[in-house]
């Protein structure tokens, strides 16, 4: 049987960091430096961290990007650790809560004397960039180079976001890095920041946004705030769930969680594989999981065709696996982790035929099943929201420029409206620009001119009609709110 | 939408959603309760939940365990589980003039027939776990004291009165009220008129506005009142903390999440309601220093709501003087989710002519123009 840990990779080399231990339940173990304690155990082949707290269902992590929260443990003491994004450190102590975390001992060294003065600390930019992904980045680079003093920050503990396990071949033109790897793409747009003007924050969350601009952020249990004259939101996704019997498994994982245990930390997530979907996403990470050398046993589509690129279904079908459009899934089995999935036949309402039930045996369940927008900041901070299904459900109303219906406030990427990486990028250089013209900073038209007619060009054709349709909602909706 | 109705209630609050279902139940159903968005949007979404009967004056006191008895009926008689608990209040003195304060109230309070005691530092922290007691020379407590859902309570209610024939009216505001005579005549809405006799101002923090429309001036003063909430940790305490010398509430809901909220002195009369940093690094400190194990907890939500502030903090019940068929229930200055059993129990036995079972004319909106009011001093 294959290692957990992948030595080769077609595309990859996994330069593991030195051997650490830690524990976990008291248990001794081992993980890489570089690692993220989930990815960690995850190697160590533990699958169940802990159990809900009032059915005591075994949970494991889901996401694994540090937006659901399936993983929480106990973590040296402090409860309600998302483990997926919480690097590994040496002689860390990873422990399942019992129910509901618990708070740690009063330490009567300390006790007294907390807080420390830094809650009191406002930090003053020109601009400040939540999130250091495609658009955040993107950002960022027209923001300095328009000379705006910019700080981003990133709740992960490095750059790139999503882009960091996207192993694929992004397409375009030469401007939207074309045949250029997702991963690759990071140290490029790092080197077009203009690190004078930049900071970059990391493992730094953004947990609160107001509307005179003002950002409450969390940085290694310190909070601090940041007030900002534009803000530009680029705060990405959350994957999707779907409701199926036992659909809280440990074995069933979102596609984003899959790509970042392979792509980042070189760790397969199971042997043989469901994937739920059939857009961009679930062909892409299903070609992924065969380089991997994991067998992904069929893909179902519950919509009556596929919906990614046919260059990308033809890839995995040149490699044997089948693709069953109108098929969903209706149950997960197994007892402490996936054991098996049971598939049917969907009619033209999506509901299951009777007796069109297969059971498959696998031991991952992985859903690519869409995205919806990670922008609660933006609404706690009064923008005006709207519900978008070509969009990923609830977004900021905005207008062309990417700003909000509170003044300075931007959004770009996934939170402005679901898409890929290749529009996310176009939108935060767009959201940079215009933050950055609005702060009086000289502007180059014919840059922003550019920007929208490269986003326009991404956005024709049939597989951008999603886009086009949610972006012309999103025009109305501006409408009616005045921009 | 109906065109005319015995009785137009404004506000679908606890206040507004009570009072049409004790209504009804007297028999008085041709009842229209008009909300401006959705049940319990207002101030009653936005309180902490929380039911306390230890007050400095008889007329909160006595509303307040009145309204405790009630809210313990409210499962039963609703058929709606409302989360409904007794978890106790304990209020901590730090000073000699606290103490002398909560002496006189203890002793009010336990005249009434509350089971409220004195209770030593020592006892606070077993009572509430964690709790950093430095400097809290005593503290009172009452066990029957708890806190309920706030959403849930006042759902319960507009679902029996709905079952009993009230109409409600929701995404419906209020744009003019119109008099003839003397006497209310109509209610105009965004989707058109309402002819009645009598209309209830159940507005909280608008009631201000509507009362305008028909020339009364209510001396209430809206102001934001800002909460917060962490993630959920195991349950290790069920009381609500109070520090008025810290101007601080908390307690810790059933599902494990901290509530906490500080009246801010500095807060300015309006209606914004948006969450501040202020807000949040504030209430950090304060329950940092109040509870010191919370610095590893985080902060999951916060928000902010009004409250209908009057001069001596206790709420305007009853008609007023010029206008026929104008009634008050407003004014609750923080406080209208817990008084609101017994509170919407005596309006409608105004209303519908019974004899009042608990004394309001002191509550009546002219003990302002007379001057004779003394304040709540129990009041965050």
């Amino acid at each position: 049987m294959a290692e957990i840990r992948l030595t080769e990779h077609p595309i990859l080399q996994f330069k593991r960091g030195r051997k650490i231990s830690f524990t976990f339940n008291g248990k001794k173990l081992d993980g890489h430096e570089g690692e993220t304690v989930a990815a960690a155990l995850h190697a160590a082949g533990v699958t169940t961290y802990r159990r809900s707290p009032q059915l005591h269902r075994p949970r494991g992590f889901f996401c694994a990007i540090g937006k659901c929260s399936s993983c929480l443990m106990t973590v040296d003491g402090v409860p309600n650790v998302r483990i997926c994004i919480t690097p590994l450190r040496e002689g860390m102590k990873v422990c399942s809560p019992k129910g509901k975390g618990q708070l740690p001992e009063d330490d009567p060294a300390t006790i007294w004397t907390w807080p420390g003065q830094y809650v009191d600390k406002i930090l003053e930019t020109e601009v400040a960039i939540i999130g250091a992904g495609p658009a955040g980045l993107s950002a960022a680079v027209e923001t300095t180079r328009m000379g705006a003093e910019t700080v981003v920050f990133d709740e992960n503990d490095g750059i790139g976001g999503q882009l960091i396990k996207q192993t694929h071949m992004f397409f375009g033109s030469k401007e939207q890095h074309a045949k250029v790897r997702g991963i690759d793409i990071v140290p490029l747009l790092l080197e077009q920041i203009d690190d004078s003007r930049a900071q970059i924050m990391l493992e730094a969350t953004a947990i609160g946004l107001y509307a005179d601009k003002t950002l409450g952020v969390v940085r290694r249990q310190e909070l601090f705030g940041l007030r900002a004259q534009k803000i530009i939101m680029a705060s990405g996704a959350s994957e999707n769930m779907l409701a199926f019997e036992h659909c809280d498994l440990p074995g069933v994982y979102g596609a984003g969680a899959v790509q970042t245990l392979m792509n980042v930390y070189g760790l397969i997530p199971g042997r043989r594989v469901l994937m739920v979907g059939a857009g961009n996403i679930g062909l892409i990470v299903s070609y992924q999981l065969l380089q991997a050398g994991v067998e992904v046993v069929e893909v179902i589509e519950a919509a009556p065709y596929i919906g990614g690129y046919h260059v990308h279904a033809a890839k995995i079908r040149r490699a044997g696996v089948p693709i069953h459009t109108c098929h969903t899934i209706t149950k997960a089995s197994g007892q402490e982790k996936v054991e098996g999935a049971v598939v049917a036949q969907v009619d033209s309402h999506w509901q299951p035929i009777p007796n069109t039930q297969r059971e498959l045996a696998v031991d991952v369940i992985c859903l690519a099943v869409g995205l919806s927008p990670t922008a609660e900041l933006l609404f706690q901070a009064g923008c005006q929201s709207c519900y978008i299904p070509e969009l990923g459900g609830h977004v900021a109303v905005h207008d062309e420029n990417l700003e909000t219906t509170v003044k300075g406030i931007y959004v770009a990427g996934d939170a402005s409206g679901i898409e890929e990486a290749s529009t996310a990028m176009l939108e935060g250089r767009l959201a940079g620009l215009c933050a950055a013209e609005s702060l009086g900073k000289k502007a180059i038209s014919e840059r922003k001119e550019e920007i929208l007619s490269q986003l326009k060009e991404l956005r024709t054709g049939p597989f951008g009609e999603k886009a086009r349709k949610g972006k012309e909602m999103m025009r109305q909706e501006a409408c009616r709110y005045g921009l | 939408m109906k065109r005319r109705a015995d009785a137009v209630i404004i506000g679908g609050g606890v206040s507004g959603c009570g009072l049409a279902y004790c209504l009804a139940k007297r028999g008085f159903k041709d009842v229209v309760v008009l909300e401006r968005e959705y049940l319990a949007s207002g101030a009653t979404g936005r309180c902490g939940g929380g039911i306390r009967q230890q007050w400095s004056t008889e007329e909160n006191t006595k509303l307040a365990m009145e309204s405790v008895r009630l809210f313990g009926q409210l499962d039963e008689e609703l058929e709606y589980e409302t989360e409904f608990e007794q978890g106790g209040y304990l209020i901590l003195a730090y000073t000699d003039q606290e103490v002398e304060q909560y002496k006189k109230n203890v002793a009010m309070q336990q005249k009434l027939g509350l089971d409220v005691r004195f209770i030593d530092p020592k006892e606070a922290r077993e009572i509430a776990p964690h709790l950093n007691t430095e400097g809290v020379l005593c503290a009172t407590y009452c066990p029957s004291d708890g806190s309920a859902n706030p959403f849930y309570v006042t759902q319960a209610y507009a679902e029996a009165a709905k079952c009993l024939g009230v109409q409600i009216e929701l995404y419906t505001p209020v744009t003019n009220i119109e008099k003839r005579g003397g006497r209310i005549a109509s209610v105009v809405t965004s989707r058109g008129k309402i002819e009645t006799p009598l209309i209830v101002n159940a507005a909280g923090g608008d009631s201000v506005s509507l009362a305008k429309m028909v020339g009364v001036e209510l001396p209430i003063v809206p102001t934001r009142h800002e909460i917060m909430v962490t993630e959920q940790v195991e349950p290790f305490f069920t009381t609500m903390v109070i520090s008025f010398k810290h101007g601080v509430y908390f307690r810790q809901e059933k599902r494990g999440g901290i509530l906490m909220g500080y009246g801010d002195p500095d807060e300015r009369p309006g209606f914004d309601i948006t969450s501040s940093m202020k807000f949040l690094r504030t209430m950090s400190r304060k329950i940092l220093n109040l509870m010191p194990a919370l610095h590893r907890v985080k902060v999951v939500r916060q928000w902010g709501g009004l409250y209908d502030t009057t001069p001596d903090a206790l709420p305007i019940l009853g008609p007023v003087d010029g206008v026929e068929g104008f009634i008050q229930i407003n004014g609750f200055s923080g406080h209208g989710f817990m008084l609101a059993p017994k509170v919407v129990d005596l309006l409608a036995q105004l209303i519908t002519g019974e004899e009042l079972d608990l004394p309001i004319d002191r509550l009546h909106m002219d003990r302002f123009l007379t001057g004779e009011i003394s304040r709540d001093l129990s009041v965050v």
